[in-house]
C-alpha cells in the first residue's frame, strides 16, 4: 500500500518551529489528508511566531539541527493580530546576524503556511529535507560543541620554551 | 599621520567646572557624574559629585572614555535615585542616553545634561598621556555624527575640528562581508574562543540593563555559561542581537573587552542593516519604540515564502 521508503545515506535533522494556529494545523491538515512528507521534521508548537525567540534557533543548530524551519500565519491572519509582523521584522535581522557570522542561510527556512495550506506544508518540509540533505550535516556547531577553549595541548613548542625560561 | 586639535579641552574642562559649581549650589541638580583626573598622568576616571567644593575635580581630557550614560541604568545603583542628576555627556553617551528615555528607564526632566562638543577620545587608556592622533583615537570617534551634541541644557564655547579620516569599521565590514560565509565563520570562530565570559561588555552596556540576563537563566539553559567555543558563540550573537536597534555606539564593550574581540563591529553591522531594512539610525530623537519593537505592514518579506 505504502510506496517503498528510499533509503538515504544521510537523514538530516530538522527542527520545525510553528505557531499553533496556522501553520501547526496546516501540518495537521495534511496529516489528516494523509498526505505523504519526510519524518525528518520535528515540529514544535509555539502560541505565535512572535514567541518564537531567534535564540531557540540558535539553541536548535547547537543542539544538533541540519536545518531549521520557522513558520507561522500568513501576514494579517495573526490570531494575536500582529505577532508575525514582529516576528518578520525580528528574523530578517536576525538573518543578517547569522550571514554575518558565517551561518549558510540555506539551512533556515522561513515560510507562511496558513491552517487550510496542508498541501504548502508538505512542499516546505519536502524543499528543506531535501536540500539539507544535499548540503549535508552542519557540521559547524557540531565541531563548536566539541571544542575546548585552548587547544588542551599541553606539549606546544611555545609552552615547552615557557617553561625552560623559568 | 594627522594629529587631531584637543586644546579646547581645557577651556570645556574649565566651563564644567563653573556649571557644575552653580548648578550644585543653587540646587537645580543633587549630584552630577562627571570625570576627573585619575593617578597616572592623563589618566581620567568616572566621578559623582554631590558638593559645590567637589566641583572642581570635574574635568574633560581626551582620555574621558568612559560612557557615563551606564551609571543611571537601574543596573548600577551607586547614584542617588532622587532629584536631579546632572551628567557630562559626549555625542556617543548622550545617544545612548536618549535611547534609554526612549525604553522609559529615565525621565528627560529627571537629568542636566552638559554636553561636550567633542573632537575624539583615546582608543585605549593603557597609555593615558599619548597624544590623539589618527592611530590614537577610538574608531568610533572616525564615524562620529555627534561632536556637537543638541539639546542639552549647557554646553560649554567650542567648535571640535574633526578631519576627515578613514572609517575603520565600515572598511572592516565590507572586507568581511566579502568573504564567503566559511571565511567568516572561521574569523568569528577564531574571535570568539577568545572570550573568558568575564562579561565586562556586558557590565559596561548602557543598554544591558536587564534584572535578570537570559545568559544567566539556567532553566531552561539557553546560553551555555562556560567559557567553552560554544557557549562564547552563542553569547556573542545573542548580545548582537539583543542590541539590535538599541545599540548608540559608545563603543564602551570593544574598550572594556579585556581579550580584544571586536565586538562593536557586530553592532556596526546590525546598526547597518537596521538601517537599509527600516531606516533606523541611533540618534539624538527620543523614539518610545525601536526599530525591532514596531512594525509596517509592507515591510520587507522577500525571505519568508
Amino acid at each position: 500500500m505504502h510506496p517503498e521508503k528510499q533509503k538515504h545515506d544521510f537523514e538530516p535533522k530538522i527542527i520545525a518551529f510553528v505557531c499553533t494556529w496556522c501553520t501547526y494545523a496546516g501540518a495537521d491538515l495534511a496529516g489528516t489528508s494523509r498526505m505523504q512528507y519526510p519524518s525528518n521534521v520535528r515540529v514544535l508548537k509555539f502560541p505565535c511566531t512572535g514567541r518564537i525567540d531567534p535564540v531557540f534557533i540558535l539553541k536548535a543548530f547547537q543542539q544538533g539541527a541540519d536545518g531549521v524551519l520557522v513558520s507561522g500565519c500568513h501576514p494579517g491572519d495573526c490570531h494575536y493580530i500582529a505577532g508575525n509582523f514582529h516576528a518578520r521584522r525580528r528574523f530578517a535581522t536576525f538573518r543578517k546576524l547569522l550571514e554575518f557570522v558565517g551561518v549558510d542561510l540555506q539551512r533556515l527556512q522561513f515560510s507562511w503556511v496558513s491552517a487550510a495550506e496542508g498541501g504548502k506544508w508538505v512542499e516546505m518540509v519536502t524543499d528543506l529535507t531535501e536540500r539539507v540533505r544535499g548540503m549535508g550535516p552542519m557540521v559547524e556547531f557540531k565541531e563548536l560543541a566539541m571544542e575546548e577553549q585552548w587547544s588542551g595541548a599541553i606539549n606546544t613548542e611555545e609552552l615547552k620554551e615557557a617553561y625552560e625560561a623559568i | 599621520m594627522t594629529m587631531i586639535d584637543t586644546t579646547s579641552y581645557t577651556l570645556i574642562s574649565e566651563a564644567i567646572k563653573t556649571e557644575a559649581k552653580r548648578i550644585l549650589t543653587d540646587g537645580t541638580v543633587t549630584a552630577v557624574v562627571g570625570y576627573a583626573a585619575a593617578r597616572r598622568k592623563g589618566s581620567v576616571q568616572p566621578i559623582v559629585i554631590t558638593t559645590p567644593e567637589d566641583a572642581d575635580k570635574l574635568l574633560f581630557s581626551k582620555g574621558a572614555v568612559n560612557n557615563l550614560a551606564v551609571y543611571l541604568t537601574k543596573a548600577k545603583k551607586e547614584i542617588p535615585k532622587t532629584g536631579r542628576i546632572g551628567i557630562v555627556v559626549k555625542g556617543c553617551d548622550l545617544k545612548a542616553l536618549v535611547g534609554l528615555m526612549g525604553e522609559s528607564q529615565l525621565k528627560r526632566e529627571n537629568l542636566y545634561l552638559i554636553g561636550i562638543p567633542c573632537s575624539g577620545v583615546l582608543g585605549s587608556i593603557i597609555q593615558p598621556d599619548t597624544e590623539l592622533t589618527e592611530d590614537t583615537i577610538a574608531p568610533k570617534c572616525l564615524e562620529c555624527d555627534v561632536h556637537m551634541p543638541t539639546g542639552c541644557d549647557f554646553i560649554p564655547q567650542g567648535a571640535p575640528i574633526t578631519p576627515e579620516l578613514e572609517k575603520k569599521y565600515a572598511a572592516e565590514i565590507a572586507r568581511l562581508e566579502a568573504l564567503t560565509p566559511a571565511e567568516r565563520w572561521s574569523y568569528w570562530k577564531e574571535q570568539f574562543s577568545k572570550c573568558i565570559k568575564c562579561y565586562a561588555c556586558r557590565q559596561v552596556c548602557p543598554f544591558c540593563f536587564c534584572e535578570q540576563c537570559l545568559c544567566d537563566r539556567n532553566k531552561p539553559q539557553m546560553v551555555e555559561s562556560t567559557p567553552r567555543p560554544a557557549g562564547n558563540f552563542a553569547w556573542h550573537v545573542i548580545r548582537a542581537m539583543h542590541l539590535a536597534g538599541r545599540c548608540a555606539g559608545c563603543a564602551e564593550c570593544e574598550r572594556v573587552c579585556p581579550m580584544d574581540i571586536p565586538l562593536n563591529l557586530l553592532n556596526r553591522k546590525m546598526a547597518k542593516e537596521l538601517k537599509e531594512l527600516y531606516d533606523h539610525e541611533a540618534g539624538l530623537e527620543i523614539n518610545e519604540k525601536g526599530p525591532l519593537s514596531m512594525f509596517n505592514e509592507k515591510d520587507d518579506q522577500s525571505f519568508i515564502k
